[in-house]
């Protein structure tokens, strides 16, 4: 197999509050041999937040981003949705409309850069379901879970708008499932697992932010999951970081600990608990890790 | 070739639950859903009650939840859905109240549609008559495309959590009224909009754009109600001051500065609400730094872009 | 009871034009539909509304064009009111918000339609029904006119021949209620469900025609059915005329232009008529494809089709699995618009006091024996217009509200109530399915006297049956068998008015063709055929045309 390499865009969450994901998924990587190149430099691409004040700024500032990996030669890999939806949603609209391209090439062209509309954004599952491939991670498990029922959460980004993404299937995905069984554990289906987290409203909208959050956990929980797994740090930080809000929301304890995607794969292959950052989240997996 | 449907069927009035019932329909290829349910309410079932009306994706009578999700039953073919997902299980709408079977309650999307005013109100046509340009035209195009189907409300993830969040089709029509050149009302609107349960309440699922069956892009609908409200200076509330703390934030230093993103959104005083959060986040080392923010490496080229971008506004206008 | 001014039947284009101007005028008005506004068919009107707006262009031009499309069967005064007030009806539509589509200076584009000389067609892309009935809803909203949707009317209450209101079903709760007002406005639009290959909606089954007859109003010109050329083959859905106006061909089998032939100088934009013949013709001669022939866009480029025809190619490839860009699509003659209607004057008054009609439902007449693209949209805006503003004007010049007869509702009650209770009849669909073959069979693009007699024959026999008609569901929440019983009557009625006046009419003019009388004949037939209710059955009686400007000649295109 040729070797994987990718310019690593971890995103702004994962370099600081979420820093356990991207520490472990450099572990990861580095362990499955999949090469990751930093893109110094590299500017956040708004979160959709740029696009809800100034669509051209937001397009300009990631077809940085895409400019920068085009130079490394590399296809994008990130480990947040919403970064992976936001520049791809970016690079679909570079790509498809030449006009709009030479516009935004216009901009970049003042601070020394060009886009040509070459790369591809990815994330981790992608790399992991389409690129490693799966029957290469399962020889790659050391430890298989077999006794873990995990819920996976892909969320919205990860998925929608297909037209930008273009990966699994929206309505019935399985990627993280087939991750999930690939690892040795056991995937449980429940309904909410490609809903909203709330995220977005946190600070918005805190109570329909915090009400979303409790019903999707609630829901993997009641169908007998005993962790829910997520590509996204977005995800994460509401699941984990907010679930005591929803709990105190449905005035009952939910008590489900929440993974980043990196942090299940290094278990099953083997890393200690220590190693993955487990003892930074809020609801702590340790028992179940065990 | 023989299908099966499954359909979930309730009336309220006589009925205590929802249930479903099963007939055999054959199917045709190009058969339309709607084809079916015509086909099983004239020879099978005359009882099924569901909307219909020009068989043709224009009218929004007959969004239905088809196999899981909101479809136009004219616009939507049985043999690739059957094939896709191994059966055909037909719904009422979700997000709605079921009147009959796969009828559901318009109201509320009624009514959210007249809370935002949905009429023009223009400003003082020009003596030889309105002078639209085609860019113009263009920017309310897609949202002048909606037929008020509302399968974008029963996909809404917002509107699930809070019945009081205008949705996705009313911010569809604010749009196409907010982006029209002749529009003399568009700060006062961009006000009422931006209120609590406004157009900031959008949890960005993306649900409406991937099922609109228009292609109306209802999400891209809101963001552009927000650029327009942040431009007209309406950003005396959270959701604007968050979208304005990350556009510095990135100007900056060129990446998301939470602390800093916190404090500018909520504000001093609901900023120390999130302490006892932040304490526990802090002790497990997840508390962002408060002070020194380190800015990335590129920050010089960052803020070209941004000005080049200014100096572009600037000159169109 | 309720009480309002003005009760307007049909909330499609015409009935929310007439409400507001009604409203304008300071009255309570409420509009009463089997379904919600902007579910009504005008919301399926693809290609344009015409008016003469440029300098180069006029409204005389137009009228001309539009007579010469009746083949002069439309009366010329209602023809000139018609093209007169159009530029100023389209500059209030767009000043209530409507975004026509624009040339490159800004200004409101026109597109070539058939069987006009200039190309006077205001558009909204290819959806101007949609973009105007979607405005019209909000202005109704603006305007505070009260809204029943899901109300089906089932009668119109006259007493003295005067109108005193109508009593509806609400469909969601299976109750009557009585409307109670001073005037009324019938706007159901037409009849096309009266055939099985149709471009129009399930619900286009030709209501308030027949509650007008009923109620003692004639009803004009019903032999007329407009065949649009270019309807999909297996569904009947519709493909703009706009396909043709943008350029887009029609070949035969040998890859031929054939209108050649049939047109030769304005080709695929002749009369919708004269096209839907040729077609029909090709197919018989053996020179079609599976039934069909084909509109051939491909030339347009991708472009093009994008920028103006984008609903067409999504229609194409949903529903036909054809992408126009790559591939003609194949298309038939479909009934498409009903030319006959409640007989109007140029205000909308019908001969039952207090009673107006508009729009589709209504023949003014303007459309005569052949309907121009484009016109129909525009005669609901300005017949809609004047007719709200003429019930709006007779309750304030003093028509007062007036005796409600108190056996309406029981008599209301008691017809559905034998419908209900019947335990055993007839099915409504099976019934309906009967018209519709009738029809298709005896009464379609070509017609004979044999024909049509066998037809009104098997009518009649259907229309005895509906009296044994039962229902399966009986409930009174959303049932909608209910109402598909309620319209298989309309269709029964209809249908019998349509082919007593293509019995009577024996010549051939616009889209009534008599193979046994294949010529027109001015001498006698310059004349509308009026068909009236005479208790279970119908007589006729006939209207001389109103010839004000443009002298009967022979139409070539």
């Amino acid at each position: 197999m040729a070797v994987l390499r990718y310019a690593y865009y971890p995103g702004c969450a994962s370099q600081e509050i979420t820093k356990e994901a991207n520490e472990t998924t450099r572990k990861v990587a580095a362990a499955l041999a999949v090469e990751l190149h930093d893109m110094p430099g590299a500017n956040c691409c708004g979160a959709g937040l740029l696009t809800d004040c100034d669509y051209e700024l937001s397009l300009a500032l990631n077809a940085r981003i895409l400019a920068q990996a085009e130079q490394m030669g590399m296809d994008i890999m990130t480990i947040c949705s919403t970064c992976l939806m936001v520049m791809s949603a970016a690079n679909r609209d570079l790509k498809n409309d030449r006009k709009l391209l030479d516009r935004i090439n216009g901009i970049l062209g003042e601070a020394g850069l060009e886009y040509r509309g070459t790369v591809r954004v990815r994330q981790l599952l992608w790399v992991l379901v389409e690129d490693y491939g799966l029957k290469g991670l399962k020889k790659a498990v050391a430890r298989p879970l077999d006794w873990l029922k995990v819920a996976p959460f892909y969320g919205c980004h990860s998925l929608r708008p297909s037209s930008a993404l273009g990966f699994d299937d929206p309505e019935m995905p399985h990627s993280l499932e087939d991750t999930i069984k690939a690892l040795g554990a056991e995937a449980v289906a429940y309904a909410g697992k490609t809903r909203c987290c709330g995220f977005q409203v946190d600070l918005v909208a805190p109570e329909t932010a915090v009400g979303m959050t409790a019903s999707r956990l609630i829901d993997a929980k009641a169908k007998g999951a005993a962790c829910v797994v997520t590509p996204c740090p977005f995800c994460h930080i509401n699941l984990d970081n907010y679930q005591g809000m929803a709990e105190k929301k449905v005035g009952r304890k939910i008590d489900l600990p929440v993974f980043h995607l990196a942090q299940l794969v290094g278990l099953a292959m083997g890393m200690k608990p220590e190693e993955l950052g487990l003892s930074r989240h809020m609801v702590s997996p340790e028992r179940i890790v065990r | 070739m023989k299908v099966r449907f499954r359909i979930r069927r309730f009336d309220p009035l006589h009925q205590a639950e929802p249930y479903w019932q099963a007939y055999s329909v054959e199917v045709k290829e190009g058969m339309t859903v709607l084809e079916a349910l015509l086909k099983i309410s004239e020879d099978d079932d005359p009882t099924l009650s569901f909307r219909r009306s020009c068989r043709s994706a224009i009218c929004g009578s007959c969004a239905m939840t088809i196999n899981g999700f909101p479809r136009l039953a004219c616009s939507t073919q049985v043999l690739p859905q059957y094939r896709k997902k191994g059966e055909m299980t037909v719904e009422p709408l979700s997000n709605h109240q079921v009147i009959k079977d796969l009828a559901v309650d318009m109201t509320p999307f009624w009514n959210r549609m007249e809370k935002v005013s949905p009429y023009l109100a223009p400003k003082e046509e020009p003596k030889d008559g309105w002078v639209i340009r085609k860019e113009d035209a263009a920017a309310i195009d897609s949202a002048q495309k909606c037929i008020m189907c509302g399968s974008c409300n029963a996909v809404c993830d917002s509107l699930e959590a809070d019945p009081n969040f205008i949705g996705p089709a009313a911010s569809v029509k604010a749009w196409r009224l907010v982006g029209d050149v002749r529009e003399g009302m568009k700060k006062k609107r961009l006000e009422r909009l931006s209120e609590g349960h406004g157009v900031w309440d959008c949890v960005r699922c993306v649900h409406c754009t991937e099922y609109c069956p228009k292609d109306v892009r209802p999400l891209e609908a809101i963001e552009r109600l927000r650029a327009k409200a942040i431009e007209k200076k309406v950003v005396d509330n959270h959701g604007a001051k968050h979208t304005l703390a990350l556009v510095d934030s990135v100007k900056r230093v060129g990446r998301l500065d939470e602390a800093a993103m916190t404090f500018k959104t909520l504000g001093f005083l609901r900023s120390l609400g999130m302490i006892p959060l932040g304490l526990k986040m802090e002790m497990h080392g997840k508390l962002p730094h408060l002070i020194i923010f380190p800015a990335i490496d590129g920050i010089k080229e960052v803020r070209k872009i941004y000005s080049a971008v200014e100096r572009r506004k600037k000159k169109k206008e | 009871m309720v009480i309002h001014d003005v009760v307007v039947v049909g909330a499609g284009l015409a009935g929310m034009r007439a409400a507001i101007e009604a409203a304008r005028a300071g009255l309570n008005v409420a509009a009463v539909s089997k379904v919600h506004p902007v579910r009504s068919h005008s919301v399926a009107a693809q290609g344009g509304i015409n008016a003469a707006i440029k300098e180069a262009d006029s409204w005389e031009d137009h009228a001309f064009d539009t007579v010469k499309g009746s083949d002069y069967l439309g009366d010329q005064d209602a023809i000139e009111v018609l093209c007169r007030e159009a530029p100023s009806d389209i500059m209030e539509l767009e000043r209530m918000g409507a975004v026509f589509s624009r040339d490159d200076a800004g200004r409101i584009a026109q597109r070539p339609f058939g069987g006009a000389d200039y190309p006077r067609t205001c558009y909204l892309a290819d959806r101007t029904g949609h973009g105007l009935v979607h405005l019209l809803y909000e202005q109704l909203i603006k305007h505070g006119v009260y809204l029943y949707d899901e109300w089906h009317v089932v009668s119109l209450v006259t007493h003295d021949n005067s109108v005193r209101g109508v009593i509806a079903l609400e469909l969601t709760t299976g109750k009557l209620h009585r409307l109670h007002s001073r005037a009324v406005i019938i706007a159901t639009g037409g009849y096309g469900r009266v055939f099985n290959t149709s471009t129009n909606a399930i619900t286009s089954t030709g209501d308030g025609m027949a509650l007008a007859l009923r109620a003692g109003a004639p009803l004009m010109d019903m032999e007329f059915v407009q065949f649009h050329p270019t309807t999909l083959k297996r569904t009947g859905i519709l493909m703009t005329e706009g396909a043709r106006g943008e350029g887009g061909y029609l070949i035969n089998s040998a890859g031929e232009r054939f209108m050649k032939a049939y047109a030769p100088s304005k080709l695929e934009l002749a009369s919708r008529d004269v096209v839907s013949r040729a077609e029909q013709k090709e197919i018989d001669a053996g020179r079609g494809v599976d039934g069909c022939v084909l509109l051939d866009m491909r030339h347009l480029g991708k472009d093009r089709i994008a920028e103006r025809l984008p609903q067409i190619r999504d229609l194409a490839i949903n529903f036909a699995g054809v992408d126009p860009v790559i591939a003609p699509v194949p298309i038939k003659p479909g009934a498409h618009y009903s030319m006959g209607g409640i007989m109007t004057d140029v205000d909308g008054k019908t001969p039952v006091e207090g009673l107006f009609a508009a729009g589709e439902c209504a023949c003014v007449s303007v459309h005569g024996a052949n309907r121009l693209g484009g016109n129909s949209l525009l005669e609901t805006i300005v017949f809609g217009r004047r007719a709200g503003k003429a019930a709006a004007g007779s309750c304030i010049k003093g028509r007062g509200l007036r005796d409600f007869p108190d056996p309406a509702l029981a008599d209301a009650a008691s017809a559905i109530a034998s419908i209900l209770n019947r335990t055993e009849g007839e099915s409504a669909h099976r019934l309906i399915a009967g018209a519709r073959e009738a029809m298709e069979e005896h009464c379609w693009i070509f017609r004979t006297r044999e024909g049509l007699e066998g037809g009104l024959k098997k009518i009649r026999k259907l229309r005895e049956r509906y009296g044994r008609v039962a229902l399966t569901d009986r409930s009174d929440c959303f049932n909608t068998e209910l109402l598909t019983a309620l319209e298989a009557g309309y269709i029964l009625e209809i249908s019998e008015a349509m082919l007593m006046g293509a019995l009577a009419r024996t010549e051939s003019r616009g889209s009534h063709f008599r193979l046994d009388f294949p010529a027109r004949n001015d001498k006698e037939w310059l004349r509308h055929t009026l068909v009236y209710r005479e208790g279970k059955g119908c007589r006729m009686d006939y209207k001389d045309v109103r010839i004000t400007r443009f002298t009967p000649a022979e139409r070539k295109y």
